[in-house]
């Protein structure tokens, strides 16, 4: 679809959506090769938009202010964060981080503030000398967005290694780091105003988590998840219960953490989602989809994939869950009877890879 | 590591690390880890079996290859082969052209 034919159809829609109390509609953001944006109709079916995304790719996280307007999109191999605005497909935003000798690199963890005035990026920078790499502190560098393209860090401060996600906190300074533990930040001042012990927690009875996440997906409930593996410490080695899974949930609004181990680990898992109509359910998906009740602390339905999917998201109303990433399409399912319910696949059989699937509401 | 005595900077800075602790940055993955094998697709998950795998394999051939996360099985598509999945844009179709890479004269 043309640009002028894409802001015609979602003016369309806004206008229908304020003249007849139409209720607005999910759009979901994802990224294919090579360095391309899609914008999907979930309720349609389909990809509504695909934006070439300028210069080099490969892309994966996609962040957004609470408008939905401008999607930032983490690509050129984790070096170069670029702004689109969803309603002209344009760039209006970019900062290419290494310069010089000096490589940057943001291992997926960037967060826009709520209001989208400042961008958050993780940076992990390399001095590239002649016959060595000099591995330099890691920081948050922050990004005035007016500042456009070829925007600069207004300010960076220390951070600690192996952080995979980022996300706004309880107020525009505040910004949440998940790595070996979980940090708040206080931006304003530059340093870590609180930490919840993951990696470094000390639990009777339960060993060091094992924690990977680098998907985003907590817009719909404000509260960022992510499943963890921790071994028993009391248990026999090989016996049933002696690695546990668990789901740690982080609202993000209240900068309060909740671990809950909810049954045996018998598959690894990547991603996981809170559903917004009963927030004490909780779906992950890697090879298989479970449905986990935060409540009860228990595993409650699991279904096989036809393929593993990395990235998870659901509708706005709890109803629908899309799972995707990986490969090339998007499969939706009915969060009541975990039944395949579409299918929507991305345009030129491209992979997703990492991609982030990020819900917008216009 | 014993018996060779650093001479210059540059080795001093290589025998340093393990002696100043920055090691401990650095940690194996139990569960949620991935190949340990140089054949990608032909290792045991976790737990012993096949389930926890990415199926079919090459559903995880980019997302690990883009992040370097097999950095000795797959090219460095992050920095010294960039191109490598250049045009190849379906990894489960396109993966007979992803070629073999040899260090440059």
């Amino acid at each position: 679809m043309n640009p002028r034919r894409f802001k015609t159809t979602l003016a369309a829609v806004l206008l229908l959506a304020s003249t007849a109390a139409v209720a607005a509609a999910d759009y979901l953001l994802t990224v294919t090769r090579p360095n391309t944006l899609h914008v999907v109709d979930v309720g349609a079916r389909k990809v509504l938009r695909s934006i070439s995304i300028p210069g080099d790719g490969i892309p994966t996280g996609i962040v957004l202010p609470e408008d939905g307007k401008t999607a930032y999109v983490l690509t050129n191999r984790f070096e170069s964060i670029v702004g689109i605005d969803l309603d002209s497909g344009r760039q209006v935003f970019r900062a290419d981080m290494s310069e010089g000798d000096l490589r940057v690199k943001s291992m997926f963890s960037l967060a826009v503030s709520r209001d989208g005035r400042q961008l958050y990026v993780h940076q992990i920078p390399t001095r590239l000398k002649r016959s060595e790499y000099e591995s330099l502190e890691t920081r948050i560098a922050v990004y005035n967005t007016a500042d456009g393209i070829g925007a600069r860090p207004v300010k960076t401060f220390p951070a600690p290694r192996r952080i995979s996600v980022l996300a706004p906190g309880a107020g525009p300074d505040r910004v949440v780091a998940l790595g070996w533990d979980v940090y708040v930040f206080d931006a304003a001042r530059g340093v870590i105003d609180k930490t919840f012990p993951l990696r470094n927690w000390q639990r009777e009875g339960i060993g060091e988590p094992d924690v990977l996440n680098m998907w985003y997906q907590y817009e719909q409930t404000g509260i960022l998840s992510t499943p963890y593996f921790a071994p028993k410490t009391d248990a026999l080695p090989g016996a049933p219960d002696a690695v546990k899974l668990g789901i740690m949930t982080f609202d993000l609004a209240r900068e309060e953490m909740t671990l809950a181990e909810v049954g045996n680990a018998e598959s690894a898992i990547f991603s996981s989602v809170v559903n917004p109509a009963r927030r004490h359910e909780v779906f992950t998906v890697m090879n298989q989809i479970f449905r986990i009740d935060l409540a009860e602390k228990k595993l409650t339905q699991r279904l096989d994939l036809d393929q593993t999917y990395y990235a998870i998201n659901i509708s706005s109303d709890g109803k629908e869950l899309y799972v995707g990433g990986a490969l090339d399409k998007i499969a939706v399912y009915d969060t009541a009877t975990l039944a395949r319910i579409g299918e929507i696949a991305m345009p030129g059989g491209a992979d997703q890879s990492l991609a982030s699937m990020r819900m917008v509401r216009r | 590591m014993k018996h060779l005595r650093p001479l210059n900077h540059k080795a001093h800075s290589l025998s340093a690390p393990a002696a100043d602790g920055p090691a401990a940055d650095v940690s194996p993955m139990s569960i949620v880890g991935c190949t340990t094998t140089f054949d990608p697709g032909w290792e045991i998950d976790a737990f012993g079996g096949l389930a926890s795998l990415c199926q079919p394999m090459e559903a995880d051939l980019y997302g690990c290859t883009d992040p370097c996360w097999w950095p000795a099985q797959l090219a460095d598509s992050m920095n010294t082969a960039r191109e490598w999945t250049d045009g190849k844009n379906s990894a489960l179709r396109d993966w007979r052209e992803l070629q073999t890479l040899f260090p440059e004269d």
